[in-house]
């Protein structure tokens, strides 16, 4: 049933297109404003009115079947509307096609209802108005579709033609997440969720917290989580000479709703875990302004933009329903940990100024100069939330009382985040023909971001440095080293405290502190980017030719595993138009991307590492001062070595038929990558397209792709790396140890010591940091790895007759994607030993299978010249496997303190069945 | 250290027989083709000196859009509901706009004379023969600057794609752009229809929905990117619509803030929210450090699993995987958000 919001609003929307004549579209073409659409549409107007149009008997000329110059076909052009004329001289056409929609079968389906809403009930379909005077060159047009509907989309644009326009959109955008979806809360979308029903906190313990949700879970109906983006705006332009040209522009986006999100407790993961909803309400305004000028000689382009987002829930208080087990933090029970509060996503500003330029030199071998200069600012000053809302009193961190110390915003080491990110781009190009058959060009770009964000994690009120974790349920602080021989006997666990949140004076005291991967201070990531291109084309005759680019790119990164990295590429290409049976189009393209030294120690100054000196004392656990394995290599950072191939062909099968085929392949090597993304990351894919126009009364098409992509990593489960202590190395690949330096019986009968060595205070680094077969923290008994294969088809097929008396046209769309993922492991390396576990866990990940079918049928019939009777039947249907949401509908609750409430997406089938009554005037 | 073989040189081969194809590819296109035997699709250049770089023959006059439409009668029910022709008729800026017709087929006095004669008249279509380089100089004889400062050196105009394979300026089969199809998207799935069947996978953005299109991202006449991207960077674009993600945040993630194609495929992809590859396994493919970032997650670990003798779930392995915990991923602007966890 359509709501009365809706009703009024479709009132309004066809009033306003068929009375007020005030309305229009957005052109891809000028400058918006960002987050200006490209395209006003639906699903059922997908990029264009879909009228089912008649199409003109005559063509458009005496060439029966036009071509573009790569050899496909002109779509068939449309039975251009009957203009009428008013006294005044304007000339109008326009449609409106208006009537129900039936939808049947699982129609609350969040995969159904993703970016679209189709709904039982009255339905104005699309409707479109074109009016100009000739002697005026005064314009306006308008159309829409889905009025009152949550993707509904409507335009107007007004103007004078080459002089001035005006034009206005208004769009929304539904996004479905959900329809599993088990709401605990009231007041989702909110900044405050409050449990319906169940205790916060939990209850005594852990059994019958469970216990308690999961027998409201039994009384709790699915339900849905999405939003709708609602965006308007208006674009302006003018002519103010016939070389400049003004714009302008504004738009207002806003999104409500909400999302599947998480919350987790403790210190990590082990605290618990709630599938909570995030509460979303954006608004973001976009401005543009800006001048063009071209005079056949010089184009410039000057533009000046901001964008204003600000988060009307900048923070999200919940009410925890589960009993989670602290971390960290003592003297603290842990049902008091009732709620927690997110800080979510910060209002920020950006602001761009960008300046091109082109100049045309015709008299110096046609060359042509291009240059760009771009600024932009963003910048974001939120205030910042305090670690807990909770006072915490009788707990104790560290030996430090924690009462109303945390729940405060002086526990912060600023007050607001003021973070700020610059970037600027610069670039410069030449392209010049210094023979009639050869085109060279240069290019010389720079794109750099300057992070000027600086935040400490330090209590200023306290001195300790760290973090409190999840509202205090957990924590990730630093004291000095407990472990004796460490540090001098009788230091305090407090000695960093006193420091009064100063690095330096911390370091100072020389103390060695007891991890190494304490975050301390945030990474300010940033880059600078150079790329230089040297170009040619050679035309082998005027329908052919042959082109190589050079291309080097360097990166220059403060904060990452690598400071700089440089690719190498060296790309050929070879069009020919000039074939009887179509156009060629082949490249290949080979890319060597190297670096400088990877230290997978990134940024050591956010990490406590820094406060002192390396542990040496027997007993001490070092692995949190080796962050990772050095085999590791993160892929963006990487070695690689890249081959990319494409080749089109465009065949004119017959006066009539076009044939397309397109091959495209992708390979990267890592080859220095033991650990990560490793080996071979292909991509393939082949296209076959079939169009069939012969007439205007009938067109068909078909087309096929087949996709085909393998991707294998690799990783380590690490163990431990404690100094003094001997580890021992089995031909199982099990590993023990001890402090005797007597080797243990291995578990598995079978197994014999294959090797055995001892962390001391002056190799762990070493010895732990390169994965081997004798790392205890690393070893490479304990890797294993992932092979990640997918493959895809999509096949599609349709077409239109034009019966005379009716027109039908059928589309149908088949896809389906299936993701295989399968792993090697060494069970007894990594202790898995019970034969049930192995049995479950098998070779790899149950099958990630994605299907789907959309069929569309539309008959019209037209009655007279303005009236036609339009039947719709629309069938989709999807299934999809996936192994993240198996078991979750039944089993929500796995352990006592997680709690998973998206049971993920769903099978559907559902029919859409529309009939409309379309008048033309 | 390695734990895999070293990759075979199956790209040497590769890459062996791609320049073996492009070299023989390049010999077969120096070959005299069928139709440059016949009258030689733009192969008539070189010999036609009448005419001009940008023009049609040099010594033709202007004949007005009357005489054009002696013989095209037909042309002018569909070109009338054009903008170029309401443009060029209702108010010309120029003289050239004043000719009409003339204005993109250059004078057309020769033509006249001799209707047969394709080197006479600029046309657009591949029958017509015209180089691709001249029509294209004829569209920017307008066009130049705006959107299209980049076109020259541009990806499409180094594969000599012609205006006219995209647009069609003669009807008004599209809402906007004078396209050759009817949206934005079908006319470049003509030649990308590899990202027609991303836009398909289960994750998408809403191309198929009608409320996107390629231009949402690109400028396909050329950009100050190499992927003719319309900003500065990948992540300027993804930030068009996804302003929340833009930050700056106190505590930040290093691929994301530098790329987020890092993480996601912008065109679809078979996981959720667009995801290169599956949870936890993608976030792994980075992280390998201590505890659990290096733990080898598996099929025992599921919601289903769990309810099996021998199953144990993992909160890493079920629904939102490593975002269970680390939900603000993008960034956190919580004074504890370093691991993005509030």
């Amino acid at each position: 049933m359509i709501d009365p919001f809706r009703l009024k609003t479709m009132a309004c929307c066809v009033g306003a297109a068929l009375g007020s004549l005030t309305a229009a579209g957005t052109q891809a073409d000028s400058s918006t404003p960002r987050g200006t659409p490209t395209v006003l549409g639906n699903a059922l107007n997908p990029g264009f009115l879909n009228t089912v149009p008649a199409r003109d008997p005559e063509g458009l000329d005496t060439q029966a079947h036009p071509r573009s110059p790569t050899g496909f076909l002109y779509g068939w052009p449309i039975l251009p509307p009957q203009t009428k004329e008013t006294e005044s001289g304007w000339l109008y056409s326009g449609e409106a096609e208006l009537g129900g929609l039936g939808v049947f079968g699982d129609t609350d389906n969040a995969w159904f209802l993703q970016y679209k809403d189709l709904q039982s009930g009255p339905y104005l379909n699309n409707f479109s108005f074109q009016a100009n005077q000739p002697g005026s060159a005064l314009f306006f047009e308008t159309y829409g579709g889905g009025i009152g509907y949550r993707d509904q989309f409507i335009g107007a644009e007004a103007g004078r033609f080459n002089d001035w326009k005006l034009d206005l959109f208004y769009t929304e955008i539904p996004h479905a997440f959900t329809s599993s979806y088990r709401l605990l809360w009231n007041g989702e979308g909110s900044d405050d969720l409050t449990l319906g029903g169940l205790k916060p906190g939990g209850n005594l313990n852990a059994a019958t917290t469970q216990a308690n949700i999961q027998e409201t879970l039994t009384k709790t109906e699915e339900s849905d989580l999405g939003l709708v983006r609602k965006q308007g705006g208006l674009n302006v332009e003018k002519y103010i000479t016939n070389e400049w040209r003004v714009f302008g522009g504004y738009n207002l986006e806003k999104r409500e709703g909400e999302r599947p999100f998480g919350a987790v407790f403790g210190g990590g993961g082990g605290g618990g875990n709630v599938e909570i909803p995030e509460s979303i309400d954006y608004e973001t305004q976009n401005f543009i302004a800006g001048l063009r000028f071209d005079d056949g000689l010089n184009n410039l382009n000057l533009q000046a933009e901001a964008s204003l987002f600000r988060n009307l829930t900048g923070t999200m208080t919940f009410e925890n329903p589960l009993l989670i087990t602290p971390n960290t933090i003592t003297g603290i029970a842990p049902t008091a940990f009732t709620s927690g509060r997110y800080d979510l996503y910060p209002d920020n500003n950006y602001y761009n100024l960008l300046g091109e330029y082109g100049r045309n030199f015709p008299d110096f071998y046609k060359a042509r100069l291009t240059a760009v200069a771009s600024l932009a600012w963003m910048k974001q000053d939120d205030d910042l939330i305090a670690p807990t809302t909770f006072s915490l009193a009788g707990g104790n961190i560290n030996g430090v009382n924690t009462e109303n110390v945390w729940n405060t915003t002086r526990a912060n080491s600023k007050q607001s985040a003021d973070a700020e990110i610059n970037t600027q781009l610069f670039s410069l190009g030449l392209v010049m023909s210094p023979t009639e058959k050869l085109d060279v060009e240069g290019k010389i770009r720079y794109y750099e971001t300057e992070n000027k964000t600086e935040f400490f994690a330090c209590n200023p009120l306290t001195g300790q440095w760290g973090r409190l974790l999840n509202d205090g349920s957990g924590g990730s602080f630093v004291v000095p080293n407990p472990t004796a021989g460490n540090n001098p006997s009788g230091t305090l666990q407090t000695a960093y405290n006193q420091a009064g949140c100063n690095v330096a004076a911390v370091q100072a005291l020389g103390l060695v502190p007891s991890a190494g991967n304490v975050r301390i201070r945030n990474t300010p990531y940033d880059y600078k980017q150079m790329n230089y291109v040297l170009s040619g084309d050679y035309a082998l005759g005027r329908a052919s030719s042959f082109n190589l680019t050079l291309e080097r790119e360097e990166f220059d990164r403060a904060y990452r595993e690598r400071d700089s990295t440089w690719e190498n590429s060296l790309e050929l290409g070879y069009t020919n138009r000039g074939f009887n049976f179509g156009t060629i189009r082949l490249s290949a393209e080979y890319a060597e991307r190297r670096g400088d030294t990877y230290n997978v120690e990134a940024d050591p100054n956010s990490n406590s590492a820094i406060f002192g000196p390396a542990p040496v004392a027997n007993g001490t656990n070092v692995a949190s001062w080796i962050h990772a394995p050095s085999g590791l290599r993160k892929f963006d950072l990487a070695d690689r070595d890249q081959t990319t191939l494409n080749g089109r062909l465009n065949v004119i099968a017959t006066e009539a038929m076009d044939v397309g085929l397109v091959l495209q392949y992708q390979n990267n090597d890592y080859p220095s990558s033991n650990i990560g993304r490793t080996d071979r990351y292909t991509l393939g894919s082949v296209s076959l397209d079939v169009n069939y126009q012969p007439s205007a009364a009938l067109g068909l098409y078909g087309f096929y792709t087949y996709q085909q992509g393998s991707m294998d990593q690799s990783g380590i489960q690490s163990l431990g790396c404690v100094i003094g202590n001997y580890y021992y190395f089995y031909s199982d690949g099990s590993i023990a140890t001890n402090t005797t330096g007597v080797a243990p019986a291995p578990l598995n009968s079978g197994a014999r010591l294959r090797d055995q060595t001892r962390v001391s205070g002056t190799n762990w680094h070493s010895l732990c940091g390169d994965a081997s077969p004798i790392n205890p923290l690393y070893n490479t008994a304990r890797a294993w790895s992932v092979e990640s294969d997918d493959y895809n088809h999509t096949f599609g097929v349709g077409g239109r007759y034009d019966f005379g008396w009716a027109r039908v046209e059928l589309d149908y769309t088949y896809t389906t994607g299936v993701t295989e993922i399968g792993y090697n492991y060494n069970p007894d390396a990594l202790g898995i030993t019970n034969p049930d576990t192995l049995a479950l866990i098998g070779s790899g990940m149950p099958n990630l299978n994605t299907t789907q079918q959309f069929a569309d049928l539309n008959v019209i019939v037209p009655i007279n010249k303005s009236v036609a009777l339009r039947a719709l039947y629309r069938y989709e249907t999807g299934s999809i496997d996936d192994w993240h949401y198996d078991g979750v509908s039944e089993n929500p609750m796995p352990t006592a303190n997680t709690l998973y409430l998206d049971s993920g997406p769903e099978d559907y089938s559902t029919s859409v069945v529309g009939l409309f009554v379309q008048v033309t005037f | 250290m390695s734990i895999h073989s070293k990759p075979l040189p199956r790209d040497a081969h590769l890459i062996a027989v791609s320049l073996c194809a492009l070299i023989l590819a390049t010999l077969v296109g120096c070959l005299p083709t069928g139709q440059q035997r016949s009258t030689g699709i733009e192969d008539q250049g070189a010999e036609t000196k009448g005419l001009a770089d940008n023009a049609a023959p040099v010594d033709a006059v202007y004949v007005g859009e009357k005489a054009c439409l002696e013989c095209h009668e037909h042309v002018d029910t569909q070109y009338s509901h054009t903008l170029h022709a309401k443009t060029f008729r209702d108010n010309p800026r120029n003289s050239q706009q004043a000719q009409v017709c003339e204005a993109c087929h250059g004078p057309g006095s020769k033509h006249v004379e001799a209707t047969w004669d394709k080197r006479l008249i600029i046309g657009f279509t591949r029958n017509w023969e015209t180089p691709v380089a001249i029509q294209n100089v004829q569209c920017l004889s307008c066009h130049q600057g705006g959107q299209r400062l980049h076109w020259v050196g541009s990806t499409h105009d180094k594969n000599k794609v012609a205006c006219s394979d995209c647009h069609n300026p003669m009807v008004n089969n599209s809402l906007d752009g004078a396209l050759r199809k009817e949206t934005i998207s079908q006319t470049c799935y003509s030649c990308h229809p590899k990202q027609r069947a991303d836009f398909l996978k289960r994750s998408h953005m809403p191309l198929p929905e009608g409320k996107m299109t390629c231009a949402d991202c690109h400028n396909p006449h050329g950009s100050r990117t190499r992927p003719m991207l319309n900003k500065d960077s990948v992540n300027e674009v993804c930030y068009t619509c996804h302003a929340e993600k833009r930050g700056p945040f106190l505590w930040e993630h290093a691929p994301v803030r530098e790329n987020c194609a890092n993480c996601h495929l912008p065109h679809g992809s078979n996981h959720d929210k667009l995801l290169v590859s599956a949870r936890p396994f993608l976030c792994q493919q980075c992280h390998n450090q201590l505890f659990h970032p290096g733990t080898f997650y598996n099929a025992s670990q599921t919601a289903e699993s769990a309810l099996q003798p021998g199953g144990a779930a993992s909160q890493r392995i079920i629904g939102r995987a490593c975002q269970n915990c680390h939900t603000q991923i993008h960034g956190s602007n919580h004074p504890s958000g370093a691991r993005w966890q509030r």
